[in-house]
């Protein structure tokens, strides 16, 4: 018998690992279809592409206590026929314990969240948020921006019950922010002024 | 080696090393429909899961520290439709362990029993060694198509390509000395 349990706590060590991996990626949506259905109404689409500056990245820092790490970061801008601007939209990802999660968030030109979709999770973690994106729980933030709290809705009571799913919730939620942080400081006209 | 022949080996044996090469063979094709639907078997396909992105716009290089933006109109088309994974680093590490540890496990057994083929030293270690460079040279190659320079991807495709070339010519010359090649004797 002892040899038994031996034997299985060894397998369970040697095993044990295994459950760290990371499990493959989930793409839910490809990068044209979240550009086309977040920014509807757009005739024109332009790519903006910003590099934050050292003193951009310490001020985000202070402010939300994120430091972006991309070498740039990429907005897609989508405008009428007149040129006006309808919105813009990022992708922000996040390599978690359990792989990334990938989100697209677009904006009005006033940097206020027209919406918002998950593009890319893992196989891990889609049983975790498939019923928060069920109850499409990104609607909350609509309207929401850099100064506003992301957080998970009172009626998403039953979701989040799942302390997975609350946790993904959240960063989720995070992402978004982080989102309208990198509109306000990329996109927006006073961007850059907010420094001074 | 050391006497022995695969031509030679008691049927239990014979039968223990069809059944792997025929699982592995098995394992081999589904990790490459697993490769061909996740990321494609090309290397552009290679390259646009795992190289970094890079600037659709004229926005200069980095490492100025100050605030950069370009901007250009595009159509809609430039977009990918693809939903294509994109390999961040933290899954490159995951994915590079895992296929060092299990591919090299792979060769290794695939070795072990090529090492009883009635072949010439040479040929054998020719062969032998196949998957196990093919191994490095497609993992290799992803952590230079990321970090080095995007082209390196046609590295992952001819490391991948080598591995398959090792196991089917084990493969096939095992099979025809487990089973059909007649001992002579001296």
């Amino acid at each position: 018998m002892r040899y038994v349990i031996v034997t299985l706590a060894l397998a369970l060590a040697l095993t044990s690992p295994a459950l760290a991996h990371l499990t493959p990626p989930v793409v839910l949506v490809s990068d044209r279809d979240a550009v086309v259905s977040l920014l509807p109404g757009a005739r024109r689409f332009f790519v903006r592409e910003v590099r934050l500056g050292d003193k951009e990245k310490a001020a985000i820092k202070q402010a939300s206590g994120w430091t972006p790490e991309e070498d740039f970061y990429r907005f897609y801008i989508g405008r009428d026929d007149q040129g006006r601007m309808v919105g813009a939209l990022v992708f922000v990802g996040d390599a978690t314990i359990h792989g990334s999660v990938r989100v697209a968030t677009a904006f009005d030109r006033d940097g206020k969240v027209r919406g918002a979709s998950v593009v890319e999770l893992t196989e891990e973690t889609y049983p975790w948020v498939k019923p928060l994106i069920d109850e499409e729980f990104t609607r909350d933030w609509v309207g929401h921006d850099s100064q506003s709290r992301f957080a998970l809705s009172d009626p998403l009571a039953r979701a989040r019950s799942n302390s997975m799913t609350q946790f993904y919730g959240n960063v989720i939620a995070n992402l978004v922010r982080r989102a309208a942080i990198l509109y306000d400081y990329g996109v927006r006209p006073s961007g850059s002024a907010m420094l001074q | 080696m050391l006497g022995i022949r695969l031509s030679r080996l008691p049927v239990s044996a014979k039968i223990f090393c069809t059944l792997y090469l025929l699982g592995i063979g098995c394992g081999a094709i589904a990790a490459m429909g697993q490769a061909a639907t996740a990321v494609g078997l090309t290397p552009a396909d290679v390259q646009a899961s795992f190289a970094r992105e890079m600037p659709m716009t004229s926005l200069g290089p980095s490492g100025h520290g100050q605030h950069q933006s370009a901007e250009r109109e595009i159509s809609i088309g430039d977009i990918s439709s693809v939903a294509k994974v994109w390999v961040r680093t933290p899954l490159l590490i995951q994915t590079s362990h895992t296929h060092l540890f299990g591919q090299t496990l792979i060769a290794g057994l695939l070795g072990l029993i090529f090492l009883f083929s009635s072949l010439g030293e040479r040929v054998k270690s020719a062969i032998l060694a196949l998957p196990f460079v093919g191994t490095l040279i497609d993992i290799g190659g992803m952590w230079l198509t990321r970090f080095v320079w995007a082209p390196l991807s046609v590295l992952v495709i001819a490391g991948g390509t080598l591995f398959a070339l090792g196991y089917t010519l084990i493969t096939l010359i095992a099979l025809y000395e487990l089973w059909l090649k007649k001992e002579t004797t001296a």
